[in-house]
């Protein structure tokens, strides 16, 4: 690890001066991906602004049917949170899915998203139930979040503070483990929202998480595993690496997304 | 008696309180430096410039040398001197040590070493089999040939020729703790070092020629691993002499431990491997003649392939008599990592090919896969049938002082069963009519004893009616499929390059009655000192407790062996017991005289001296005769017996003996996605009379799971630059907790070792790693139910393998 | 570089040490403690050997930085037995032979002790995937299992 700067804000305005501050900075949000990075010298950040001791960035609340989850809340209590079993089963299952114990209990939604690891499970998630990102300066739908790999919509110095998701009682994950990160190979995130099925796909695309118009609109007609059967799932677009063809994810998007949808 | 007793690893207590130190965990001092290789970041090719500036003004570094720096640059081969510490300008993989950064801190170091610049001249790397055997890019000058028998003749003559191919791939070792070495400068010019080593003498021996001192003036010292399986035998070579070297420059202790990423990348892996098979059958799928071709990529430097290869060869006939067989070894040099020692050193990849021809042939004639084994098995040897009995049987005839068997027990066990009639020297086996089956490499079998232990796994584990219930499951069954599969193993146990095959011991008696005890063998989790401290107990009659477990060090056992082979146990165990042994006679003697009676008058036991009619205290004893004026301090010495063989003709008698077992998995795979998972493993295996029972079933659980891991999930790819893809363990897959058998029952055949080993145990270290084939042929298996082609699954059956060999099983 | 002073418990004790703001928890732990028993095996969180818990929570200590443990708890397998008296799942450990090298033996117990404080009667199951970040090379899991299934089982009666 290069040598770097530790700051502790207490808000997010002090987060948000300390960021601008610096040279080169980076939110420091659990830090399971980012430290691991920059202990392979992969990331070289001047300034680590660790934002999990900011009250605002903290907690889960119901507003009306939306389900608000402060950007630093981690993995483990997303899974724990009576109101996410409730208002969103398939999101607290989700995140008890998300790597092992140690990783669910210092990783944060809000830096698992703003990192959007072509591989990680949330984007999915948050793509699918159609979810809104909130940072300090504005709001973005998931559809507009996600840009591609390890690309968001944020810009410098933009913090996220929370993810609203709708509330969603037909709503599931499924995932194929790339057995030795734990990873997703294939996660497929179904969700029947008041405006048809959504369907989102993560650690197939080449250009990061995904939503799929070919098994949105089947289940959007019918919300049926079999419904899947007859949609054509390409492999055209998506990755190919040491750990799967093409072809490979391409048959795991639709096996996943049929047990997702059995699940929800 | 403190033999075959199921004490606790001597460590326990250490381990679970976190005491147990490694050498990362020795502490060091303020002044101690730490180092860092940087390395090359193309697989072939010569350096055109290396600018070094920026790492030499990094913060914390204090040096900073290159292969340009040094006189002379140190070797670190274990065998052929061609494996430089530092790149001499020609780079040979990607991965490979270029300079070496020596630093106040290791964050500081490997830091540094990122600052580099250099620039290369790049060559074509030969990376694959394909390519080296098409650059004739080999060790030694042509491919090594056992034969026996007239091949050509029986293939042309057999009912059926099947043939084939398999590759598998390698493993990384991934031992938990990475390699790491410390050096500490002495006065008048000396080196102590520590390492984490399998082999103390040969870091001795590397460091002692790199410094230009004699090998007095280096001393070796290694507690524990944290995990070796082969890869501490050669790779922990660099670290120590790159310790010694900066040492010796700078007068201050020198640290240097791998990240697990660089530990990926630099050092060895097993050698993956290409078999093609031609068998010729009859009708009932008994081999008439086999010819196996044998390719592996050894990479870049010599290392140990040639004796890996070797034994791969040794074991391509595994438990089966093949009455002619010709096997042909390609040793390919290939600009990859130096692959290496690993747990079973070759013979596993000889196994696989074999094993997977049983299944092929099981497939093409229609038969059960373990019918065919079955027939094609070697002859058990006289009375192997029926001298076992499982866990339950009564313990194998204990040795008293003189060596010979107590009568008592000796009658018990061979009640009714003539079995004693095995044991040892004039007591050996008859020869079987007409002469014993002979292997490929024309030793005579005599100690098999595979019939009789498959029968009864296959029994106790219900392997008929299982395999029947899974064929009726699997009918009515769309998407999950299951497998069964029972494999054995027969391992050769010895060094085959023979002069390894001695031992060394030193033990003392204190005036106290404490013991101290050392040999050249290293402890890297296997439980070898807890066994050779329960042989020491055991001569002196006395606790375990008693015998004090020390640090191997090469100022106490000189000229030792790596502990590899799986032959700690036999060679030091019986080194102790010459030394313990020694230590005796000279007590029983003096207390003898001292008493009026005779030696053999003199009994140790249960804590006690036996002097007569009179008990002492075995401190009592120890003080009275360091009282009398008599030493108490001794070594002892062993080498194996009857052993010889000629690796160029492949004829003689390589092994001591054959330690042998079976394993059955079932196994169930989702055809929709190629996950699988084991359901059950039953596993019978021969450890002789075990010294410590719950020590050696743990090396078998452990060695299965090893190697059902190897033939699963761990998948090593390097990329078209000769990049190593998976080199951490977010991209390298072992077992991890939730990967083991949902039911594990694993049993000793507790027969004792025909051959005259320590108290007649067997080694048990690598031979358990073969079982784990059971899995990889169950999930043939269950893709075998897929469709009526032939799957032609390779290793490792990752998860999409097998989804592609369901696809070609239904055609 | 600066340096951070960061006031912790550590197995009960309150602890100071100064790191650099890059030093891992793992580093502090190692380095500036004399606390060697957790281990690095990957220094990427993968392998579990480093695992100690924070304010109760298990996490690996090589991918949280030492400064984040200003004010908290952190518990390591120092701590583990009290007073010299071996806590259950050592004791287990040791009987089932559930151990070879011994590397990742003080994280699967740090590890393990995490579970059984939340769930003292796991299934066997959730014992799997709990340990699922904890690798050991040696064993086969097997004995590990069971060690903490009969701990588990024994400090159920014991309560």
């Amino acid at each position: 690890m290069y040598p770097t700067k530790y700051h502790k804000p207490d808000s997010v305005d002090a987060a948000i001066t300390a960021l601008s501050g610096a040279e080169d900075g980076k939110f420091l949000a659990g830090g399971q991906t980012l430290l691991a990075t920059m202990k392979q010298h992969l990331a070289a950040p001047s300034d680590l602004v660790d934002v999990r001791g900011i009250s605002d960035l903290s907690g889960i609340r119901m507003d009306g049917d939306t389900l608000v989850i402060g950007a630093a809340t981690t993995h483990a209590e997303v899974a724990a949170s009576a109101d996410v079993n409730s208002a969103c089963p398939g999101l607290a299952r989700l995140a008890a899915g998300i790597g092992d114990p140690a990783v669910r209990h210092m990783g944060t939604i809000g830096g698992s998203i703003a990192n959007n690891d072509p591989a990680a499970c949330y984007p999915a998630g948050l793509l699918a139930l159609n979810a809104t990102i909130v940072t300090n300066s504005r709001e973005i739908a998931a559809d507009d979040f996600f840009l591609g790999l390890f690309t968001t919509a944020l810009e410098e110095d933009e913090i996220i503070t929370s993810v609203r998701v709708p509330a969603c009682a037909k709503a599931a994950y499924a995932k194929f483990r790339q057995p030795a990160s734990l990873f997703a190979l294939v996660g497929v995130c179904v969700a029947q929202t008041a405006d048809g099925a959504r369907v989102a796909i993560t650690g197939a695309g080449e250009d990061g998480v995904f939503r799929h118009e070919g098994l949105e609109a089947a289940l959007s007609s019918d919300w049926s595993a079999s419904a899947i059967d007859g949609v054509e799932v390409s492999a055209d677009g998506l990755m190919s690496d040491i750990h799967g063809s093409a072809a490979y994810r391409a048959n795991l998007i639709k096996v996943m997304a049929k047990r997702a949808v059995a699940a929800a | 008696m403190s033999v075959r007793t199921p004490l606790p690893h001597d460590s326990a207590p250490l381990h679970v309180t976190g005491r147990a130190r490694y050498v990362d965990d020795i502490p060091t001092p303020a002044t101690c430096l730490h180092l860092a290789f940087g390395m090359a970041q193309i697989a072939h090719g010569r350096i055109t410039s290396m600018d070094l500036d920026a790492v030499r003004s990094a913060q914390g570094v204090v040096q900073v040398i290159a292969g340009s720096d040094l006189d002379e640059i140190p070797d670190c081969s274990p065998s052929a001197e061609d494996e430089p510490l530092l790149s001499d300008g020609t780079i040979h993989y990607l991965g490979q040590p270029v300079f070496l950064v020596a630093a106040t801190s290791h964050l500081a170091a490997r830091r540094a070493v990122t600052l580099a610049k250099i620039t290369y001249e790049e060559a074509t790397p030969l990376l694959t089999i394909d390519a080296a055997l098409e650059a004739n890019s080999r060790f030694e000058d042509g491919p090594r040939v056992y034969e026996k028998g007239d091949v050509d003749q029986a293939l042309s003559s057999a009912a059926h020729v099947i043939e084939g191919r398999i590759e598998m791939g390698g493993q990384e070792h991934f031992y938990l703790e990475g390699q790491a070495a410390m050096a500490m400068p002495q006065d008048n010019g000396d080196m102590i070092v520590h390492s984490s080593t399998q082999h103390p003498t040969e870091i001795q021996h590397k460091v002692a020629h790199a410094l230009h001192l004699p090998m007095n003036g280096v001393r070796v010292e290694t507690r524990r691993m944290g995990g070796g399986f082969g890869g501490k035998e050669s790779q922990g070579n660099h670290l120590a002499i790159a310790c010694a070297l900066i040492a010796h420059r700078t007068g201050l202790p020198a640290k240097m431990r791998y990240d697990r990423d660089d530990d990926f990348m630099i050092t060895g892996k097993r050698h993956d491997f290409r078999i093609d098979y031609r068998v010729g059958v009859n009708d009932e799928g008994r081999i008439a003649g086999a010819e196996f071709t044998q390719m592996t990529r050894c990479g870049w430097a010599l290392d140990l392939s040639l004796p890996v290869a070797d034994r791969a060869m040794l074991h391509a006939d595994n438990a089966y008599h093949l009455p002619a067989a010709r096997i042909t070894s390609h040793r390919l040099r290939t600009h990859t990592q130096s692959a290496t020692a690993f747990r079973g050193f070759g013979g596993p990849q000889g196994v696989v090919g074999i094993e997977r021809v049983m299944d092929h042939i099981a497939h093409a004639l229609g038969l059960d896969p373990l019918q065919v084994r079955q027939r094609n098995y070697y002859d058990d040897a006289f009375g192997a049938g029926v001298a076992q009995g499982g866990l339950s049987a009564p313990p194998g005839p204990p040795e008293d002082i003189s060596g010979t068997k107590k009568a008592g027990t000796a009658h018990k066990l061979s009640s009714g069963t003539g079995a004693s009639k095995r044991f040892g020297g004039a007591h050996s086996p008859e020869p079987m009519a007409g002469g014993a089956q002979t292997t490929p490499y024309h030793m005579e079998v005599t100690d098999f004893l595979l019939n009789g232990l498959t029968e009864k796994l296959a029994t106790d584990c219900d392997y008929a009616a299982r395999k029947a219930a899974i064929a009726e499951w699997n009918a009515g069954q769309p998407v999950l499929k299951k497998g069964i599969a029972l494999t054995p193993v027969k391992f050769g146990i010895s060094f085959t390059l023979t002069h390894l095959n001695q031992a060394g011991a030193l033990v003392h008696v204190y005036a106290d009655g404490s013991v101290h005890m050392n040999h050249g063998g290293t402890e890297m989790g296997q439980g070898l000192n807890q066994k050779v401290a329960q042989v020491a107990a055991d001569r002196f009659g006395i606790s375990p407790d008693m015998v004090k477990i020390t640090a191997t060090d090469t100022g106490k056992v000189p000229n030792t062996s790596a502990t590899a082979a799986s032959s700690g146990s036999d060679l030091n165990g019986m080194a102790v017991k010459a030394a313990c042994d020694t230590i005796r006679d000279r007590m029983a003697e003096y207390l003898a005289t001292e008493h009026q009676v005779k030696p053999h008058q003199v009994r140790f036991a249960d804590g006690m001296v036996h002097v007569g009619a009179e008990e002492i205290p075995f401190a009592e004893a120890a003080n009275r005769v360091y009282m009398g004026r008599v030493s108490l301090s001794a070594t002892g010495y062993y080498k194996t017996p009857d052993i010889e063989w000629d690796r160029i003709a492949g004829r003689g008698r390589p092994f001591f003996y054959f330690a042998q077992g079976a394993a059955c998995s079932e196994v169930v795979i989702d055809t929709l996605t190629g996950e699988n998972r084991i359901l059950r493993t039953d596993i019978l295996h021969d450890a002789g009379s075990s010294l410590n029972p719950a020590i050696d079933i743990g090396q078998i659980e452990g060695g299965f799971v090893q190697g059902a891991g190897w033939l699963t999930t761990e998948e090593l790819v390097w990329d078209e630059t000769g990049r190593l893809r998976t080199h951490a363990p977010s991209t390298y897959k072992i077992p991890a907790c939730s990967d083991r058998p949902r039911i594990f029952n694993v049993a000793l055949w507790d027969a004792p070792n025909p051959a005259e080993t320590i108290y007649r145990s067997k080694a048990v270290g690598e031979p358990p790693l073969m079982l784990g084939i059971s899995v990889w042929s169950a999930l043939a298996d269950a893709v075998s139910a897929c469709g009526p082609n032939y799957p032609d699954l390779q290793a490792p059956a990752t998860a999409e393998a097998v989804l592609a060999a369901v696809a070609r099983a239904r055609g | 570089m600066s340096k951070i002073h960061v006031t912790t418990k550590v197995n009960g004790d309150e602890v100071e040490y100064l790191c650099e703001p890059r030093e891992t928890l793992l580093d502090c732990l190692r380095d500036h403690l004399d606390l060697t028993g957790a281990k690095e095996g990957c220094g990427t969180g993968d392998c579990g050997a480093c695992s100690v818990t924070m304010d109760g929570r298990l996490v690996c200590s090589c991918l949280v930085l030492g400064a984040e443990a200003q004010g908290k708890e952190i518990a390591t397998i120092e701590g583990m037995a009290e007073d010299g008296a071996l806590h259950p799942l050592q004791r287990k450990f040791i009987e089932h032979a559930a151990l070879q090298c011994g590397i990742c033996t003080p994280g699967i117990l740090v590890a393990a002790k995490s579970l059984l404080e939340k769930n003292p009667d796991p299934t066997e199951t959730e014992m799997r995937y709990w340990l699922a970040g904890n690798l050991c090379r040696c064993t086969g899991y097997d004995k590990i299992i069971r060690a903490v299934m009969d701990a588990a089982a024994e400090m159920r009666e014991a309560s």
